[in-house]
């Protein structure tokens, strides 16, 4: 036991050392080892922007071809009956078009991070470093947002680049100082980390991963479908639809605002009150409970 | 030091932690023993902060453990070696707790080499059998190079080496100076670590005394007599030291007086004696003893023809009546 008495310091050491104790920079760099030091996190936020980015180029191929198709009047009957809208104008959407599956990722991973705390345990060690524990679980918070609103943003920029000469081909390119295109492009990022928001505030609430990612995938895509559904029932559905978490966020990153819907701003502050919603609920909450 | 007062724990109807108050003093080894769901684990819980109590309330150094502005640097404990993401590796888990503090990576590297996790600290901890992850547990506690330990079980899953590692290293922070709150089930971990014990069956303090007491008090010549007309038999033995209770309408318990003097006596005064039986108490027994009304999971013989165990009872102050 020699090691142990020459490491052991003694007890006039005790006293606490000046600058020393939690801080939150200090509390949100202990946030950031813990998300970097699992290796299947990385990887699953590395294939987000790889997703995201394979769905935009996927996404302005299509709108190519389609663009193609009006011009040398090759359309399929049936898509001229619907008509076919404007790809000029629809390809602006391109650089946010990897949300429809960056977006599950995202919860799935924000979920994944906290919730895996609670199964693992590792919550316990975290609530005994930081006994405060809104402290810990808005570090957590701001780390994952932060990831991903990056995420976004780089699949966003990326996608953008790509997407130009895919499109330029057929002369539907755009510049990103066109009306709307960099806010939605920048809001791609926004999106994500207000998913993210809402997602770990769902794993802090349910404690559980599969019950988190269950119920990030119902308010993200399944309530959508729900109020269609029912769109018929009363006025009010609709109405009321536009307020979701997913419906208001998919406005911040839409280009062209079409008649009573949010704009990007309105679209942004809705989802946001969503996320705060949510995140107060969890952190009251947590307050509250035994770990 | 660590003083809870009335300190209650209720989960629904069940009442875990029953207003419980004790004191653990700096610069000694104090022993928390007591069965399976005596409610050790959670008493140390609340002291952590982890679980509320529902009751009273418990403090480290004068105020309650969230309360610390540093509080790694205040209290270490080891609550459950499986506190801990099993896909990150111990060297980095170790980091992330740090990192809360400001504690340099040095202290980190420090707490490896003193625990022995040097050659598996940059594996993933899921991995790790229950003796390291325990090792882990203890590091994670020494980080802060706090004045007070607090280690539940930790010498759970250790080989022979980890244990007496554990012993001395909690020997060696309570000469530094230090609070060391140990729990476990088993006595004679407790007979050779701790200076003072604190005995908690079924939520309640059954016993809080100095270790040599507890053995002291529980290990009296004890002598079980079956007479006649026990109070006849009992009256000339009465004095100092001597206590007595009855078990059934002729079978007495006598403590402090040693079998020889009670058959004199019985001859002495024609009380007819049918049984003498010297009751030798190991520590162990004593710890049984103390304990054995207040286990909460019991087993019972599988055999019904087993006789039954006779169910002693000591009075001890604290105790439910």
């Amino acid at each position: 036991m020699s090691a142990q008495t020459a490491t052991s310091p003694s007890p006039s050491r005790h006293a606490p050392r000046p600058g020393s104790g939690i801080t939150f920079s200090r509390v949100l760099r202990s946030e950031w080892i813990k998300v970097t030091t699992v290796r299947s996190t990385v990887i699953l936020i590395a294939s987000t922007v790889l997703v995201m980015i394979g769905l935009a180029a996927l996404t302005a191929w299509g709108y190519a071809q389609l663009a193609q198709s009006i011009n040398d009047g090759s359309l399929p009957a049936d898509l001229q009956a619907q008509g076919p809208g404007s790809p000029a104008t629809d390809a602006l959407t391109t650089p946010s078009s990897g949300l429809i599956f960056g977006q599950l990722l995202i919860a799935s991973l924000a979920v994944v991070l906290i919730a895996s705390e609670w199964t693992t345990g590792m919550i316990r060690s975290t609530m005994v470093a930081v006994p405060g524990r809104t402290p810990a679980l808005l570090a957590k918070t701001v780390v994952i947002a932060a990831v991903s609103f990056l995420v976004g943003l780089l699949s966003a920029v990326v996608s953008y680049l790509i997407a130009q000469p895919i499109l330029g081909g057929q002369d539907i390119d755009f510049a990103l100082t066109e009306d709307g295109v960099l806010a939605s492009i920048v809001n791609t990022g926004t999106f994500l980390a207000l998913v993210a928001v809402i997602s770990i505030s769902l794993g802090i609430l349910l404690r559980n991963t599969a019950g988190g990612v269950v119920t990030a995938v119902g308010i993200f895509f399944v309530l959508p479908v729900i109020m269609q559904l029912l769109s018929g029932l009363a006025a009010w559905v609709p109405d009321a639809a536009r307020f979701l978490p997913g419906e208001a966020g998919n406005r911040m990153v839409a280009v062209t605002a079409a008649g009573d819907t949010l704009t990007q701003l309105q679209g942004g502050l809705v989802m946001g009150a969503w996320a705060v919603a949510f995140l107060v609920a969890a952190l009251i909450v947590t307050k509250k409970r035994d770990v | 030091m660590i003083e809870a007062q009335t300190l209650t724990k209720r989960y629904g109807a069940k009442t875990a932690v029953d207003s419980v108050s004790f004191t653990v003093q700096p610069g000694r080894v104090t022993g928390f023993l007591g069965p399976n769901g005596a409610g050790k684990s959670t008493t140390m819980r609340m002291i952590m902060g982890l679980d509320n109590p529902s009751g009273g309330q418990v403090t480290i150094n004068g105020r309650p453990y969230a309360k610390h502005k540093a509080p790694l640097h205040e209290v270490g404990a080891l609550l459950d070696a499986k506190a801990v993401h099993t896909k990150r590796s111990a060297y980095n888990h170790l980091r992330a707790m740090a990192a809360t503090h400001g504690i340099p990576n040095s202290r980190v590297n420090e707490v490896i080499e003193l625990t022995g996790l040097g050659a598996v600290a940059k594996k993933r901890v899921g991995g790790f059998s229950l003796g390291m992850g325990q090792r882990l547990g203890i590091a994670v506690a020494l980080l802060g190079d706090p004045q007070t330990v607090i280690l539940d079980e930790p010498v759970n899953g250790l080989d022979p080496e980890g244990v007496q590692w554990v012993r001395h290293l909690a020997r060696d922070l309570a000469a530094e100076g230090r609070t060391v709150f140990l729990s476990s089930h088993l006595m004679s971990e407790m007979a050779l670590t701790a200076d003072h014990l604190i005995v908690i069956g079924r939520g309640r303090i059954i016993a809080d005394a100095p270790i040599q007491d507890i053995i002291d008090g529980q290990s009296k010549a004890r002598v079980r007599v079956r007479a006649d007309r026990p109070q006849d038999l009992l009256n000339p033995l009465a004095g100092d030291g001597v206590s007595s209770q009855l078990l059934e309408p002729e079978l007495i318990e006598i403590t402090g007086v040693d079998p020889r003097r009670i058959a004199e006596t019985a001859q002495r005064t024609g009380v007819l004696i049918y049984e003498l039986t010297p009751l030798q108490l190991s520590l162990e027994d004593a710890y049984m003893q103390l304990t054995q009304a207040e286990v909460e999971y019991q087993s019972h013989s599988l055999s019904p023809t087993a006789p039954d165990t006779t169910q002693l009872t000591i009075p001890v102050e604290g105790r439910r009546p």
